[in-house]
């Protein structure tokens, strides 16, 4: 008798995976243990054992399309046996039909397990815009265009479940629209290209970021301070060698912003909806990685509480687990504020994209070397530079200015924050 | 059911007979000059100008009615004018002799008894005793308006003009009136002359002077009450239930030392053998001779008489041999007082139902005629001085007419000032820990009631360190409503409680057990199967300053006492300008298992009559709090129970406390938060609703709110607006049938209170709207657990793979509604 083989649960907030590439094929004999397919969240990506042994059957989910969590997604079992019990009801639906549903992975937990039928059904036939009253208000303080779509209440209402999912698709519809752009006239060369299907991390990405720069009024102000300090501290630390060797000047950045943003509460925050804010009793600091299959930015939860060697030592964990893809989802999130260090790689000067419901983010920029007057003399000096994004519906440029000055100050006697 | 009262099978089914005394009729026979003796001359003179005056007042009436117009005097009001001329000698007979200690209690046409108490009781108080009467009634204000007529040559005359004036602007609903015009001619009263409330409704005073004569005697009270109504109300139900209530066997035979005997009450019925136009003899009623139904309701035949009404004389005799009777526990007396209206019943009375010549043939006997020649015939008093009483009653009544017609000296109340007034008439709100100032009788200590031994032994919550206590150990309900009560025993001695088999079975669902081991049958006793007298007792009993509580078993009985909890328990207090208050709970019991007439949950209709507080509590803790808290307050309440849930122990608060709590009514009982949907629940709902929020967590990931609410009436929004605003959804759900189920009351003001909170309608789960079907099928009448998610996915929310049980879509509740069911 056939037996199924499940989509894992790859955290208790991810409730679908997409599936990357199929390892074996219909027909393949597997074992218990062999890699079945790889799959990833929005977040990481994982391989897929097989629970079963036997023949594998048939795959109900082809490689790219999301599945949702502890749904069936192949059979295996001996040649002949009967599959079709095992079929997930929407197992054979075509791939707009898994795509309609994708947006269900954006939402908490509690609305995406009432998600019904009806969020794949057509606008209601009487033509008539069915939308709860709170959802109505809802969609216009944020802005959100509804016309045209169908809800998830009953005959298809909009509820408010329903805005909060359009407002994570706002990003997506735009450039939808800008894909629909009446192509251009005939007899020009058809230029040579390939389509590639954003992956769950890139999409995830993109939506984030599209949703941070049409939704946050974002700005940036830009500092740098005399890393002498910080340089000279570096040094002693590697003379000391062991793990101490290991603390790197980004180490102490992160260090010194996690003893600076207690004292700026609107920056160690998230925005609930547009008129709240959500301050911080603690910094969950997030740390954005480089990673093979994109940025992810794992979480160092109560940075405030934890050395400098903790953190330092605590960013290689996470950062290396993240470009692994092992790390579980649930260190993904729930940051307070964001470090972008770009700074390895020579950039001067730039602008980090916030993180939202996040109010700030910090881009550590390289070191140069720059002059100041000192006692009538010039004297070269390496400054290091800091750009610091923020939410202008949040934070005012003079109290950003503020934090800037004092994490800047604090750099520059890093030894007297050491000992504090 | 007492078990010291033997039923002996021997003597039950020995042959005999029963045998009657002979019912006197018209007996008395004496003439004015035979009665010179008995009566001084001024007394005599003083009846015939007390009838001058009701007769005048009431031609006043008639003419203002018919004409708009009186001596001279223009002026008309738009209320009823039920009028008696020609009763007005037995008015003024029967009053002849009472003191305001006795209580009168009227019909709609009762003008010339209100006059006719208080002349009497003029005559009988010093001017001491009516200055301080009339500067202390509502704070002097109708004295100050009396005043502004004129000098008065007495204080008796000021008095005369201060009641005339008082009784018409009430008719003329000024505020100057008796009780600033909310009674108006048919509920007029004057408490300070024992005058109690007309009722407007006929038979509707019989139930509340028994009331009132328990009263009396309970809290051994001077005076007797007199319950006057017309032969019209012989025809109803509750005069019935009222003669027995007031006869009941218990008063002689169980009642305890000191209060023994017949409630002291008279039942004077005016026989002017019409009820409107229906004709009690010959046509309407069975008992030929009024007077004989008084041999059907107990053994001394209620000392039942026919009596002449068109002589004065007559009446003072026959009130006078009756009220030694009602004095000595005697009573309940019966009177045929056999009168003759010549108005038609209102003015707008064509009197096709009888003929001229009849009306005429009366006029002969018309006692304002033949009572003043008589007297004049006697020698009493020379017919000029007569006429000069005439006269002068005229003149005194015409410048009265003046006086309340105008509105610079009797002002209507000003709505447009104070839009608020009546409203703040329809509850009192007071906290009056005890109505008595005597010394509470019990026959024992609280602590030697074995029940309250039971209950120091019990756990105050179902849970004992987070494991269920058993059913037996747990306080419920039960012990929860009788806490208070029992306390409360203990502390004011108007309390008393009665109903259908209270006593010896402890309430049919055993919440009274234990109190008759320290409660005396007097203050605890079993009514007769008589909800209107029942209800309608209470009403008197409070009226007159006692706190009650009675208990109809079944919810389902409320439709007995209709009219006495849907137009008297509820008007009053509004009705009487906020003189009277009515501190009554009325304990009424939601069934199950027990079919249709037993089992239905009518809080809506309670909910629906102004002037009613409805409670339903819960738990435990909310029963105590709101038994307590009614307890304490001065105000009727409906208090529903449910039989569901009578053993249900404290689930929701850490336990119930001992000592004594009020819970608000009004306030509403947050028993689990959420944040994505509310659910509202009345009465044992609470217990399914709290089961479905399980399932919505364990199976949906949604945390669900829900609010109990302790009342309906006062229902205070405020944590129901919070909570909608939060969620966006609600469901409501009790055990009522859905159509005018007040949980529709309660969409419609959450629907308009938080419209742009609200992400789907309100929905509404209530029973079916049939007849409840037996105990097997219950769970297809009334509202269970998943009909509560059926509501949620099918009108607020679907829920993923979740197959409805309810058929709750729109097509189906137009089908039913159109189908009337």
């Amino acid at each position: 008798m056939a037996k199924p083989v499940i989509m894992p649960k790859a955290g208790i907030t991810v409730e679908s995976c997409i599936i990357g590439k199929w390892q074996k094929n219909v027909g393949d004999m597997v074992k218990v243990g062999d890699i079945l397919f790889t799959y990833e969240t929005d977040k990481a990506a994982f391989e897929c054992e097989s629970t079963e042994e036997g023949e594998l059957l048939e795959i109900f989910y082809g490689d790219g399309e999301e599945v949702p969590c502890l749904v069936n997604v192949c059979a295996v079992g001996t040649k002949g046996d009967d599959v079709s019990a095992l079929r997930p009801a929407s197992g054979a639906a075509p791939a707009e039909a898994a795509e309609a549903a994708a947006p269900a992975v954006e939402e908490k937990k509690e609305e995406s397990a009432t998600a019904p039928a009806a969020s794949a059904s057509a606008p209601s036939a009487d033509g008539l815009v069915r939308i709860s009253p709170r959802a109505k208000g809802l969609a216009e303080r944020s802005g959100v265009n509804y016309e045209g779509r169908t809800g998830t209440g009953p005959k298809g209402r909009i509820i408010e479940q329903d805005i909060r999912r359009f407002m994570l698709d706002k990003g997506a519809e735009a450039e939808e629209a800008a894909v629909a752009a009446p192509a251009a006239a005939a007899s020009v060369p058809t230029p040579e290209f390939e389509d590639v299907k954003f992956s769950g991390i890139r999409r995830a990405i993109s939506k984030s970021m599209i949703r941070s720069l049409s939704e946050a009024a974002q700005l940036t102000n830009h500092h740098t301070f005399d890393a002498t300090a910080i340089q000279s501290y570096r040094a002693a630390l590697k003379a000391a060698g062991d793990e101490y060797a290991g603390v790197t000047i980004g180490d102490m950045v992160l260090y010194a912003v996690s003893r600076t943003l207690l004292n700026h509460p609107d920056l160690n925050a998230n925005m609930i909806g547009d008129d709240t804010i959500r301050h911080f009793k603690h910094v969950n600091l997030g740390v954005a990685v480089d990673t093979p299959r994109g940025l992810m930015v794992p979480t160092i939860f109560n940075a405030d509480e934890k050395s400098l060697l903790e953190i330092s030592r605590e960013v290689k964990t996470l950062a290396e687990a993240a470009r692994s893809g092992s790390i579980s989802p649930d260190l993904l999130s729930g940051g307070s504020f964001t470090v972008s260090n770009l700074g390895s790689m020579g950039v001067e000067v730039f602008t980090p994209v916030i993180n939202p419901p996040q109010t700030g983010i910090l881009g550590v920029c390289t070191i140069t070397q720059r002059v100041k007057e000192v006692g009538g003399e010039m004297k070269i000096y390496p400054a290091m530079g800091l750009s610091l994004t923020y939410d202008h519906r949040a934070v005012d440029g003079a109290p950003a200015a503020r934090f800037m000055k004092e994490l800047c100050a604090n750099l520059e006697k890093i030894t007297v924050l050491l000992a504090k | 059911m007492p078990n010291n009262l033997y039923v002996d099978p021997i003597e039950m089914r020995a042959a005999g007979k029963i045998t009657f005394d002979d019912i006197p009729v018209n007996a008395y026979n004496k003439t004015v000059a035979e009665e010179r003796s008995r009566y001084k001359d001024e007394d005599l003179v003083r009846i015939y100008r007390d009838i001058t005056i009701l007769r005048e007042f009431e031609s006043m009436l008639n003419s203002i009615k018919t004409q708009g117009m009186y001596n001279g005097v223009e002026t008309t009001y738009p209320g009823p004018a039920h009028l008696s001329i020609g009763q007005e000698a037995a008015a003024v007979g029967q009053a002849y002799h009472l003191t305001k200690d006795d209580f009168n209690f009227g019909s709609h046409r009762s003008h010339s008894e209100i006059l006719a108490k208080s002349l009497s009781c003029i005559n009988k108080l010093s001017d001491e005793e009516l200055m301080t009467i009339m500067e202390n009634f509502i704070g002097g204000a109708t004295l100050r308006s009396v005043e502004k007529m004129g000098p008065v040559n007495s204080v008796k005359e000021l008095a005369i003009r201060f009641i005339v004036y008082g009784t018409l602007s009430e008719v003329f609903a000024r505020k100057t009136g008796f009780h600033m015009g909310l009674g108006g001619s048919m509920h007029a009263f004057f408490l300070p002359f024992g005058v109690y409330p007309n009722n407007a409704i006929v038979g509707g005073s019989a139930p509340v002077a028994t009331g009132a004569a328990l009263y009396k005697r309970v809290n051994k009270k001077d005076g007797i009450v007199i319950c006057n109504i017309g032969d019209g109300s012989l025809g109803c139900g509750p005069v019935w239930e009222s003669f027995n209530f007031a006869a009941m066997d218990q008063l002689k035979m169980l009642w305890e030392d000191g209060v023994k005997g017949g409630l002291p009450v008279l039942f004077n019925v005016f026989n002017n053998s019409y009820g409107m136009g229906g004709q009690t003899r010959g046509e309407t009623m069975a008992y030929d001779f009024l007077a004989r139904i008084g041999a059907g309701i107990t053994p001394n035949q209620m000392h039942a008489e026919r009596i002449d009404g068109f002589n004065p004389l007559a009446v003072i005799d026959a009130m006078e041999r009756k009220l030694a009777l009602l004095r000595n526990g005697e009573g309940p007396v019966l009177l045929d007082t056999v009168t003759y209206r010549y108005s038609g019943h209102s003015t707008s009375d064509q009197n096709a139902y009888r003929a001229k010549e009849e009306i005429e043939a009366w006029r002969e006997f018309d006692p304002i005629v033949t009572y003043r020649k008589s007297l004049v015939d006697a020698g009493v008093a020379a017919d000029s001085s007569l006429e000069d009483i005439l006269a002068e009653t005229k003149e005194r009544m015409t410048m009265i007419c003046r006086h309340a017609s105008d509105t610079t000296y009797s002002p209507y109340a000003d709505m447009k000032a104070d839009p608020a007034w009546v409203e703040r008439l329809m509850f009192s709100n007071g906290k009056v820990e005890s109505f008595g100032d005597a010394e509470p009788v019990v026959t024992g200590a609280k602590e030697d009631c074995s029940r309250v031994k039971q209950i120091a032994d019990k756990c105050r919550s179902a849970f004992k360190d987070g494991k269920p206590v058993s059913k037996m150990k747990q306080f419920n309900i039960r012990d929860a409503i009788f806490e208070p009560l029992l306390d409360k025993y203990y502390t004011d001695s108007t309390l008393i409680s009665y109903g259908e088999d209270v006593r010896d079975w402890g309430g049919a669902f055993a919440v009274y057990r234990g109190l008759p081991e320290v409660i005396p049958h007097t203050r605890l006793f079993n009514s007769p199967i008589s909800e209107a007298a029942i209800v309608g007792s209470a009403v008197g009993y409070a009226m007159c300053g006692g706190r009650v509580v009675v208990e109809l078993m079944y919810a389902d009985f409320i439709g007995r006492a209709g009219d006495e909890i849907f137009n008297q328990m509820s008007k009053w207090q509004a009705m009487s300008a906020g003189i009277l208050k009515m501190p009554i709970i009325l304990r009424v019991s939601v069934g199950s298992k027990y079919g249709a007439q037993h089992s239905q949950d009518w809080t809506a209709l309670c909910a629906h009559i102004p002037g009613l507080k409805v409670c339903f509590p819960a738990t435990p803790w909310e029963a105590k709090g709101l038994m307590q808290s009614a307890l304490n307050g001065t105000d009727p309440v409906v208090f529903f129970e449910s039989q569901r849930i009578y053993d249900m122990g404290e689930m929701f608060k850490p336990e119930v406390p001992a000592e004594a709590y009020e819970i608000k009514f009004g306030d509403t009982n947050i028993v689990r938060t959420g944040d994505d949907v509310t659910i509202l629940t009345v009465g044992a709902a609470l217990y399914r609703a709290v089961k479905a929020a399980d399932q919505l967590k364990e199976k949906f990931g949604l945390n669900a709110e829900v609010i109990n609410l302790h009342s309906l009436v006062p229902l205070d929004y405020e944590n129901i607006i919070k909570s909608v605003e939060k969620t966006g959804k609600v469901v409501l759900v009790s055990d009522a049938c859905t159509r005018g189920s007040f949980l529709n009351d309660i969409a419609n003001t959450i629907t308009e209170l938080c419209f742009d909170y609200l992400d789907a309608p309100v929905a509404v789960v209530g029973a079916k709207n049939w007849i409840t079907p037996p105990f097997e099928f219950d769970e297809f009448f009334f509202p269970q657990e998943s009909w509560i998610l059926d509501a949620i996915h099918e009108k607020i929310l679907p829920l993923k793979d979740y197959v409805p049980t309810q058929n709750y879509t729109e097509a189906e509740k137009l089908r039913t509604l159109r189908e009337g069911v």
